[in-house]
């Protein structure tokens, strides 16, 4: 064969096929980051191309049917009518020669969809041509292996595509190619005549150290990136205010629509000097629409409604009735960014700038605005005093239903409203739920914990959006069980509400990650949209609202106290690692000094490999054992003979004899010495024992022939042959 | 191997090599025919020592030989016999014609017409011919070792397929070699030493050990073989037609017989596979587009044989 053809063996048409999976990964990110639709028809080409390169097809032919599929395609994307009606055509060929025109003159944005997609076409076709060339010419691909990777890896920067699986994907597949060709490239240079890869010494090696080394970089710790991600910077400047279906982390008012997947963001909000750590609240909802939450503004409602209000007065919010009146705490705020409005703790009850702030609380949402010179604008740091919100058990428990005005008019009447058209499974579950549970409080708890197990999944991106007509909650408590914290506080709320015990939703701020300790004993703690949170607080008679967390894997740090028990409040140490949204790494102490940095990086190492390999101990076993496997399968030429000669020592009876013959058969076969199954035992035998010099298969076939073919087994034959069969299955030994 | 060959058959063979110089091969497989009631087609062309064979083989056994040479005007009552009117007994008396003998040499048989072949063919089957409404029953042993010149020579009656059917086993006699002529040679200077032969066995004895064949031990894992190797001949995509059930009867007769000759009480794979192609070839038709491209019987007789797997192991029952 002239070395200018295509080998048409399985090896070449391996590495066709890997060579798909390369360009496939290009056409990938297209589709999502471009508005290219009809990706099909553009894989379908590289098929083709690929196809018609391994199959020899001479070149004019070749040609012709590209074209054909090219122009086929562009005639059923863009042009009606038939086929066969060939009038499309020339107005094709006038749309090319325009665009071509516009070309030259540079007018790029000028250009019309046939054409774009004619002038697709033909990069794909070079870009197919160009791998052919690379893997049959030159025997090389790493320029193209890199230039794939460096395209994924700046993509999955630089823009919203997450390009983690592409990585690992084009990885396996160029290290598989670059491999094989590497072997090709010694063959030819050496001149070797071979047809097909060699298994055992080339492909098994090369398959071991891909799995293996794609296994370590799957199960090794990766460091956290040194620069924040770029991409949700990008989006901003791109959409403006949040986009359609993707939600961003952060703080947004619109929670009409919720559900579906959101991108992280690490842009810092603001930072926060705590004496304790707390949530931060922002605003709460009361209005539960099916798909979200919005505000019901009664008719009543004007602009004297809002409660005005300037520092250093009490801020006119009464969360709840506090034991303690005398354990307030205070937080200093430092804003980032300007959202009109101030966060502030559970419990709030005054606050504090260096300039002139007035601030306007609106009843119904519980949100604050700053106004400065009547212009809207928040504080760049303030701080907040309030009560450390700590609450009795036995007084929760005891709370009932009251009589009392506010209670009856104004409570029930907001904070138990439900749609309509809420399916009864949800108060069903509320039931099974609360069964048993006499009081609220009970009640409340057993529908906290409800969702921490259960099955429920923390995640941020396989998020469903409810589809038309379908109830947001009743999707996530029934359908997916995955969601984010909007998932489960807004579940939460709707479940209480259907018992009739009034919730509100909240909006606001996780405390954030820990930064540092200040001289003064205080921590300073960084809050990102990445910690924008919510919760739901719920109303008990005669001591007020109080917040419940529901999310899987953040805690509540509100202290319940118990007179029996008296072990809360909670050690805010402890929980850190819990409250924020997206797992921290493992705090660093006194992340100061470059020793214990390292000493850091080494413990981190640890733990994340212990951690992996604790959470994926069956798989590494099975790993194992696979390794092991096929370990032994391959090794299997040195000791399976002395396993069948050590297991038929035992046995002395002639019975034993057919079984024995037959187990050295397949020996023989494993050694490589094939019988074809229309070959006779007799032929065999001559085979072999002209192979291995000896005679005993002759012998040994001479009996098994009488026992098979005459149907008797002469007493002692297993005990006159066995020497001989021994023999020969050291023989065989490989 | 620790078996031996039949003394008698050996007896013969060795008979047969005094006069013919190779051909072992050919003489063992006219034996195994004989051995088993059938008759041999031989095909090839003249002066290899068809002739020289038979009749070694009719000395060695004390067997009458009967020579008939086919000839296109020759009339089947020439075959069979005549009844003649005998003017003194004043009725039909019966001639028997060369069939009544044991050891029938049909030289040329495909240069006659299809009647007087089938004079013959019928004798062969029914072991009787009938002749003006009587039946002769023929002698015992009867055997017809027939010849044909191959088909393609001009002024032949081809066989039709049911009568080769007939024929137990065909088989082509072939060239010497360089060193096997040159014996022929040799020996062809003094005189003819067919004359000379001397009986080994006679006919009793023979009955005896067609007999004693018909005990040879065939596997039921054997029987499956041959079955399987018979309906694959059927079921090949280049066959028009396959190896029918008399060719797997006569598989397994020749292959006992076979078996026997050689000294052993049982059927070995490898004896079927060593008859197969004498067996087969002239039982199956191939179509007409595989044999414009040049594949013969015996090639698909090779290729059914690498095909189907020999049994290994025991039928599970």
């Amino acid at each position: 064969m002239i070395s200018t053809k295509v080998q048409m063996n399985f090896a070449t048409f391996l590495l066709y096929t890997f060579s798909f999976f390369l360009l496939w990964e290009w056409l990938r990110p297209v589709e999502q980051l471009t508005d290219t639709g009809n990706l099909g028809v553009f894989l379908g080409f590289i098929i083709l191309a690929l196809i018609l390169a391994f199959l020899n097809v001479p070149p004019l032919l070749k040609w012709l049917v590209k074209l054909v599929y090219i122009l086929l395609q562009i005639q059923s994307i863009y042009y009606d009518g038939s086929i066969l009606n060939v009038s499309w055509l020339g107005t094709f060929f006038t749309d090319v020669t325009r665009n071509l025109g516009l070309v030259w003159n540079g007018d790029f944005m000028g250009l019309s969809n046939p054409f774009r997609t004619l002038l697709f076409f033909i990069l794909l076709w070079i870009m197919a041509y160009l791998i052919h060339y690379w893997i049959l010419k030159t025997r090389r691909i790493l320029v193209f292996f890199f230039m794939t990777i460096l395209f994924i890896t700046v993509l999955d920067t630089f823009t919203p595509y997450e390009g983690d699986g592409a990585l690992v994907r084009s990885g396996i597949v160029g290290f598989s190619i670059m491999g094989m060709l590497t072997f090709y490239r010694l063959v030819e240079r050496e001149n070797i005549q071979l047809k097909n890869l060699p298994t055992r010494k080339w492909v098994v090696p090369l398959a071991i150290m891909i799995a293996g080394s794609a296994f370590i970089g799957y199960a090794a710790p990766k460091s956290e990136p040194i620069w924040p991600d770029p991409v949700p910077a990008f989006l901003i400047n791109k959409n403006g205010d949040g986009g359609e279906g993707e939600r961003r982390a952060g703080y947004g008012s619109d929670d009409s629509n919720l559900g579906g997947p959101f991108v992280g963001d690490g842009t810092v909000v603001f930072r926060a000097e705590m004496e304790q750590r707390h949530y931060w609240k922002v605003e709460t909802k009361d209005h539960y629409t099916g798909k979200g939450w919005n505000v019901l503004v009664p008719d009543s409602f004007n602009e004297n409604s809002f409660l005005d209000f300037s520092e250093n007065s009490p801020i006119p919010i009464t969360s709840f009735h506090s034991k303690d009146p005398e354990d307030t705490k205070s937080s200093t705020v430092f804003n980032q960014f300007d959202y009109g409005h101030i966060q502030y703790p559970h419990g709030v009850v005054k606050v504090e700038t260096e300039e002139l702030y007035l601030y306007r609380l609106s009843p119904l949402t519980e949100r604050i605005s700053a106004f400065r010179d009547l212009e809207p604008e928040a504080p760049s740091s303030y701080t907040v005093e309030y009560k450390v919100p700590s609450f009795q058990v036995e007084t929760l428990q005891n709370g009932m239903p009251s009589k009392d005005e506010y209670y009856m008019n104004y409570i029930l009447n907001n904070y138990t409203q439900l749609p309509e058209n809420l399916p009864s499974s949800v108060r069903d579950l509320a039931l099974e739920i609360t069964e048993g549970k006499e009081n609220w409080y009970d009640q409340v708890e057993a529908i906290e914990n409800y969702f921490h197990s259960n099955g429920f999944v923390y995640d941020q991106v396989n998020v469903e959006v409810p589809e038309e007509g379908e109830d947001y909650v009743a999707q996530f408590l029934f359908e997916t069980k995955r969601g984010y914290c909007d998932n489960f506080s807004t579940s939460m709320a709707v479940l209480l509400r259907t018992l009739d015990i009034p919730t509100r939703w909240v909006k606001g701020y996780t405390s954030g990650d820990y930064i540092r300790t200040l001289d003064s004993g205080n921590r300073m703690y960084e809050v990102t949209n990445n910690h924008a949170h919510s919760w739901v607080e719920v109303y008990f008679p005669e001591v007020g609202w109080v917040p419940f967390e529901p999310t899987k894997g953040f805690s509540n740090n509100i202290a319940f106290s118990s007179e029996t028990n008296r072990v809360t409040p909670v050690d805010m140490e402890e929980t850190q690692e819990t409250t924020a949204p997206i797992p921290d790494p493992p705090e660093l102490e006194e992340a100061g000094s470059s020793a214990s940095f390292t000493d850091n990086i080494s413990n981190q190492w640890k733990g994340k490999v212990g951690n992996f390999f604790k959470d994926q101990h069956k798989g590494i076993i099975l790993l194992f054992a696979f390794i092991i496997g096929v370990g032994t399968y391959l090794t299997r030429g040195k000791w399976l003979p002395h396993y069948y000669i050590f297991i038929y020592k035992s046995k002395k009876e002639d019975k034993h004899f057919p079984s024995a013959y037959i187990t050295l058969l397949s020996q023989l076969e494993r050694f490589g010495l094939k019988r074809k199954s229309g070959q006779t035992l007799r032929e065999y035998a001559r085979v072999v024992d002209a192979r291995l010099e000896g005679r005993e298969m002759r012998v040994l076939t001479d009996r098994y022939e009488q026992f098979l073919y005459r149907g008797n087994l002469k007493d002692g034959t297993w005990s006159e042959t066995k020497e001989m069969w021994e023999e020969l299955m050291k023989k065989i030994v490989t | 191997m620790s078996t031996q060959i039949n003394p008698a058959i050996e007896r013969i063979l060795d008979n047969i090599d005094k006069v013919m110089t190779g051909k072992r091969d050919v003489a063992e497989l006219s034996l195994v025919a004989l051995l088993s009631g059938g008759h041999v087609l031989l095909e090839d062309v003249p002066g290899v020592g068809k002739t020289m064979m038979v009749r070694a083989l009719a000395k060695s056994i004390s067997a009458e030989l009967r020579r008939i040479q086919f000839t296109p005007d020759l009339l089947p009552s020439d075959v069979t016999g005549v009844s003649i009117y005998n003017p003194k007994e004043m009725e039909f008396e019966f001639r028997p014609g060369p069939i009544m003998g044991n050891i029938i040499l049909a030289d040329e048989i495909n240069r006659t017409s299809p009647k007087t072949q089938s004079a013959l063919l019928e004798g062969m089957e029914e072991n009787s011919v009938t002749v003006d409404g009587v039946t002769h029953k023929l002698e015992k042993p009867f055997f017809v070792m027939a010849t044909q010149n191959p088909i393609e020579y001009e002024g032949t009656y081809p066989l039709p397929e049911a009568q080769l059917d007939r024929f137990l086993l065909k088989m082509k006699m072939g060239y010497p070699t360089v060193h096997e002529e040159i014996e022929v040679l040799n020996r062809a200077q003094k005189v003819p030493p067919i004359e000379d032969l001397e009986p080994v066995v006679d006919l009793l004895e023979l009955q005896k050990l067609q007999k004693e064949m018909m005990d040879v031990y065939v596997d039921p894992s054997i029987r499956r073989y041959i079955v399987n190797l018979t309906t694959e001949t059927r079921s090949h995509p280049k066959v028009y037609l396959g190896v029918s059930p008399r060719g797997s009867i006569a598989l397994m007769k020749t292959a006992q017989a076979l078996a026997f000759s050689r000294g052993r009480d049982y059927v070995l794979p490898d004896d079927i596979q060593y008859l197969a192609p004498f067996v087969f070839s002239h039982r199956i038709i191939l179509k007409s587009e595989s044999r414009y491209e040049g594949l013969s019987t015996e090639d698909i007789v090779t290729e059914v044989l690498a095909s189907v797997p020999v049994p290994i192991q025991r039928l599970v029952k």
